[in-house]
């Protein structure tokens, strides 16, 4: 119970000022635990003008067990799993680096940095991490051209 | 303390308060540092670890038995993942004071309290002084019917037991069939098979049918359709009894006036009479009325019962005046009277006057010898001194003020000196 209490203020706190860039809601109104977050791809980033659906999931523990958080856009990205899940890593959502006192507008801005600097040492991606490091041109290329197929709304 | 002593006290502590301090409606901003860091709350009840991280106790409590890995004794800190392994119950009271003094809006604001109290007092406030918490009723005796399964209050018990219970039945008398009991009235006044007398039984009709049928019986009876003429009747009836029961009233009340009179005016041709036997000395007129009263008194004695009330009043009359006069006399015998004392009185008093006078000018006289000359030395010397030295201030004065104009300066130097010598002639005159 005290959970909920501590999202439901959370939550209000976002979608009274919400951080630059993102906006949240719930997913289903009767459910805390599952938000919608759509966050736009920083400027200065291959992801540019793209508007990307983030899940993310509280889980029943919270703040003491870390939040998940999952790509529903596709997006090109060393950190971010290149499959229909689209999970992505951040460092501090793993179980052992996680803090009760971490607050989500904290991860949702620490992902949105992710966009702006990707982190190939801590990559799942190898692939796009090695690329990303080796030949950053052609990763610009193929990220802005899959921001543009998927992340960019007629 | 360490862990197990602190799970324990956690476990111990009262966890069903009447307010949750979390769920609050905080009025006034608070400092983000009062927050604690897991319920993004203001603290409750702080407590402090080693690293001087600073967690409501019970959300400390709930993140030691996430975090602690099977009974070892210490977990890593909530904010900075120090191993910890002792918690301090004693944190600085200016964080809990900051934090008790945060402005509240009363939970019981959905019933209508609008009090704004301090954090600390919210709890007090809630039990003891805001009047709208709900409190269950201390009468909880109820009494379950077992009939309908209903709880019922003790106090209706009996009658729902016996008329309101909607399982209790009843069976009409007349058409046999069942109705519930609460409505048995209800159908006994419209069941169709009761059997009730012709609407002009009051008239005579003996006739007693179904309230089916009596309307098939109203329309032959004879009786009902005279009725209307027959009520029209009874009302006028009615109507000239209470007249007539005014009348009489009235008439008794009359007869009583009457005879009232005639008593009066009986005795007063008694008492006349007495009179007229009784002292020679009446005035000639009224013996003539009298003897005119004795003639015609067996001709018409309403005519004798006139004149002698008139020959009494007349009577009385004279009486009366005489009466009148003779207080009049008393009065102006009383007003000379009167008058003559206060006149003695007032020549006394002026008698008296005239001595004191004399008395007081001689006493004058004495006193006025005795100081003569005591005074005559006195005032020469006096009126000598006070001469030179006036003088003296005019002639400075004189020649102070003859600047702004020598005519108002001699008006000034003259002004003490003349009233002084008329006035020491005058007292000296008087001496002699």
């Amino acid at each position: 119970m005290g959970s909920q209490k501590r999202i439901a203020k959370e939550l209000s706190e976002l979608v009274e000022s919400p951080p630059d860039g993102i906006t949240v809601e719930l997913a289903d109104e009767a459910n805390l635990y599952k938000w919608k977050v759509f966050m736009e791809g920083p400027e200065g980033s291959p992801y540019q003008d793209g508007k990307f659906l983030v899940n993310l999931t509280l889980p029943t523990e919270y703040p003491f067990k870390p939040p998940t958080v999952s790509f529903g856009t596709k997006i090109y990205h060393p950190n971010v799993t290149n499959d229909d899940k689209g999970s992505m890593c951040l460092g501090m959502l793993r179980a052992d680096e996680w803090k009760p006192s971490s607050k989500i507008a904290a991860v949702l801005q620490f992902a949105r940095q992710l966009l702006l600097e990707p982190m190939p040492d801590d990559a799942i991606e190898g692939r796009i991490a090695e690329q990303y490091k080796n030949d950053r041109k052609r990763y610009d290329e193929i990220a802005r051209e899959w921001t543009r197929k998927w992340a960019v709304s007629e | 303390m360490d862990i197990q002593d602190f799970l324990a006290m956690e476990a111990n502590s009262d966890r069903d308060d009447l307010v949750d301090l979390r769920a609050l409606d905080f009025v006034s901003s608070y400092d983000s540092h009062l927050m604690c860091p897991i319920c993004h709350c203001p603290f409750v009840q702080p407590v402090r670890l080693q690293c001087d991280h600073v967690f409501c106790q019970k959300c400390l409590g709930s993140a030691i038995t996430t975090f602690r890995s099977a009974d070892s004794d210490e977990f890593p800190c909530p904010s900075c993942r120090t191993p910890t392994t002792r918690i301090s119950t004693r944190v600085p009271r200016l964080l809990v004071n900051m934090c008790d003094e945060i402005q509240v809006r009363c939970p019981l604001v959905g019933e209508g309290c609008n009090e704004i109290v301090p954090r600390g007092h919210v709890q007090s406030h809630v039990e003891k002084y805001c009047g709208y918490r709900l409190l269950p009723c201390p009468d909880e005796s109820y009494c379950r019917c077992e009939r309908c399964n209903e709880d019922v209050m003790e106090q209706d018990f009996a009658e729902h037991d016996k008329e309101l219970c909607p399982s209790l039945e009843a069976t009409c008398d007349d058409c046999g069939s069942i109705v519930p009991r609460r409505s048995l009235k209800k159908h006994v006044e419209t069941c169709p098979d009761v059997v009730s007398a012709c609407a002009a039984s009051q008239y005579g009709c003996s006739v007693k049918v179904r309230r089916a049928d009596i309307a098939a019986h109203e329309q032959q009876c004879p009786l009902v359709s005279i009725g209307p003429y027959l009520e029209a009747q009874n009302t006028r009836l009615n109507s000239l009894e209470l007249t007539m029961r005014h009348l009489q009233q009235r008439n008794e009340i009359f007869e009583d006036g009457m005879a009232n009179i005639r008593s009066t005016l009986l005795e007063s041709a008694r008492v006349s009479d007495a009179d007229r036997n009784g002292g020679r000395s009446a005035p000639n007129g009224d013996r003539d009325g009298q003897a005119l009263i004795d003639a015609e008194d067996p001709a018409d004695p309403a005519n004798s019962f006139s004149s002698h009330t008139t020959q009494y009043l007349l009577s009385l009359h004279e009486s009366l005046r005489e009466e009148v006069s003779q207080m009049s006399h008393a009065l102006t015998d009383l007003d000379a009277r009167a008058s003559m004392t206060i006149m003695n009185e007032c020549l006394r008093i002026k008698e008296d006057m005239a001595h004191t006078n004399a008395a007081l000018n001689s006493v004058r006289m004495q006193v006025q010898w005795l100081m003569n000359p005591r005074l005559h030395n006195g005032t020469r010397a006096n009126g000598m001194r006070t001469n030179s030295a006036s003088n003296e201030s005019t002639r400075t004065q004189l020649t102070s003020t003859s600047a702004p104009g020598p005519s108002s300066g001699t008006g000034v130097s003259l002004g003490p000196l003349r009233p002084r010598r008329p006035s020491d002639s005058g007292r000296e005159g008087t001496k002699l």
